[in-house]
């Protein structure tokens, strides 16, 4: 019997292993749970004995009663891997690579939770930094936009996205009466937007306020990004998260 | 306090992003009031004073944090409490798989989806990341030239600035961060001993059970 196994790697009397048990919520997926098993019980990670660790994985799984369907699939996936390498550390003969070198069938799994853990530790890390608006403040004192003329530059397309998710969310909230039969057309609504700024530039909350329910708003919204593709309309932005101006080609802001 | 000094000091506080020292050399030629200096040198004084003011409002309620490339006014940590109810907003707090998947980011940028997810062992939410990119803090960089052309994730500026970094290299510990493809090798030479070991006393027990109960 060798002196250098900790932990037998078949354990019948799985009984001294149990632990308290705890709901799958404190944790973020099976890696989590895996290290919070082998930490918790002094395993060394580069030695797993995984017979054991199935054992208690599986009994964590069965005792949880209202498994998040999203979740479960993740969770599942790690079972039948713990369930394969179990049955690969029973073979009679070590596993050899290509270049007949002895390979351990658990590096794997090792390897993935030592850098998850790796992870976890420098988010922690990063967490504990002075946060701006948590730890740290900042004021601008910058004067409204009506009053001063704030040079506006290119906004990119990650701000446009950003502004037309908040102009979807509030609309999905709100109820409308009138019921328009017409489907949209997006070259119509291409026009249309086309012609009001040649008329005058305008803000994108005004122009997208004009268009009642939601199908006319996405259309314009898909009817803008096709003309600022075509280069027809300049899209700016003055500040971080500011009001977005839309002009015609051609015009000064 | 001389009167460059006197000047940063009031750019930093009427601006709403941090100011580069290129930034305020641009500002302070442009005005007529500045005394001639050469441009490397008031490049220099510049950076000496805001050094300077750096040291000097340490022991002030307001610090002066070098973030992102530039210079920015910010309260002091210590009265994160009592500015929270002069703007009566409680801090969200940040969910340990945002922060993950922001690490995740952070540290391996540029990275897509599918390798934050196998780094987790979970799902990423769509929502999640469209969350952080909304903050600011990450942003799509460009697509990854395999098949199915996905997303590339990277950090935006507003994460430096928010999480207090000049730069990614300020990064806590990531000269520490090993690297994926290290962890294997290192792995196998550990394992090498106890695996064969392992495997005879798993044989004996194994010819143990069969023999005996089963």
């Amino acid at each position: 019997m060798s002196e250098t196994a900790q932990l037998p790697l078949i354990d019948s009397d799985a009984e001294t292993h149990t632990l308290p048990p705890v709901h799958l919520d404190q944790f973020e997926g099976p890696l989590d749970m895996l290290l919070h098993l082998i930490r918790k019980q002094k395993m060394d990670v580069f030695d797993i004995p995984i017979a054991i660790i199935t054992q208690q994985y599986m009994d964590m799984l069965e005792v949880q009663d209202d498994l998040d369907l999203e979740m479960s699939g993740d969770y599942l996936v790690m079972a039948s891997s713990l369930m394969q390498l179990k049955s690969r550390m029973l073979l009679p003969r070590p596993e050899i690579d290509d270049e007949g070198n002895s390979i351990d069938p658990r590096s794997e799994l090792a390897a993935q939770l030592v850098a998850y853990e790796q992870y976890r530790l420098l988010a922690e890390a990063l967490n504990e930094r002075p946060l701006m608006n948590r730890d740290v403040f900042t004021r601008s004192i910058f004067p409204e936009a009506d009053d001063v003329e704030r040079p506006l530059a290119q906004a990119d397309l990650d701000a446009l996205l950003v502004a037309f998710r908040q102009v979807l969310k509030r609309v999905n909230g709100e109820v409308r009466q009138q019921i328009f039969t017409e489907p949209m057309n997006m070259r119509a609504q291409m026009a249309f937007v086309l012609q009001r700024l040649q008329h005058s530039s305008m803000q994108l909350d005004e122009l997208l306020h004009h268009s009642p329910g939601r199908e006319a708003l996405v259309t314009t919204i898909l009817a803008i990004l096709e003309l600022w593709r075509q280069q027809s309309i300049t899209v700016l932005q003055g500040e971080h998260f500011g009001a977005i101006m839309l002009l015609a080609r051609g015009e000064e802001a | 306090m001389n009167l460059l000094t006197a000047r940063i000091e009031a750019l930093l506080l009427a601006s709403d992003e941090p100011l580069s020292v290129q930034k305020i050399h641009v500002l302070l030629l442009s005005s007529t009031s500045t005394e001639p200096h050469s441009e490397d040198s008031l490049s220099a004084d510049i950076q000496h004073a805001l050094i300077k003011l750096e040291s000097d409002y340490q022991t002030h309620g307001i610090h002066i944090a070098q973030v992102a490339g530039g210079w920015q006014l910010r309260t002091a940590p210590e009265h994160a409490e009592l500015v929270q109810r002069l703007w009566q907003v409680k801090a969200p707090r940040l969910s340990r798989s945002a922060l993950e998947t922001l690490a995740i980011i952070a540290y391996r940028q540029p990275t897509t989806r599918a390798e934050i997810e196998a780094l987790r062992g979970v799902r990423v939410s769509s929502q999640m990341l469209s969350n952080l990119q909304e903050r600011g803090w990450i942003k799509v960089i460009g697509r990854k030239d395999v098949p199915g052309r996905p997303h590339l994730f990277g950090t935006g500026k507003q994460f430096l600035i928010d999480f207090g970094l000049n730069g990614l290299k300020d990064l806590p510990d990531s000269n520490q961060l090993m690297d994926h493809d290290e962890l294997n090798p290192a792995l196998s030479q550990r394992t090498l001993q106890q695996s064969a070991s392992e495997q005879e006393s798993a044989n004996e027990q194994n010819s143990e059970h069969q023999h005996g109960t089963q």
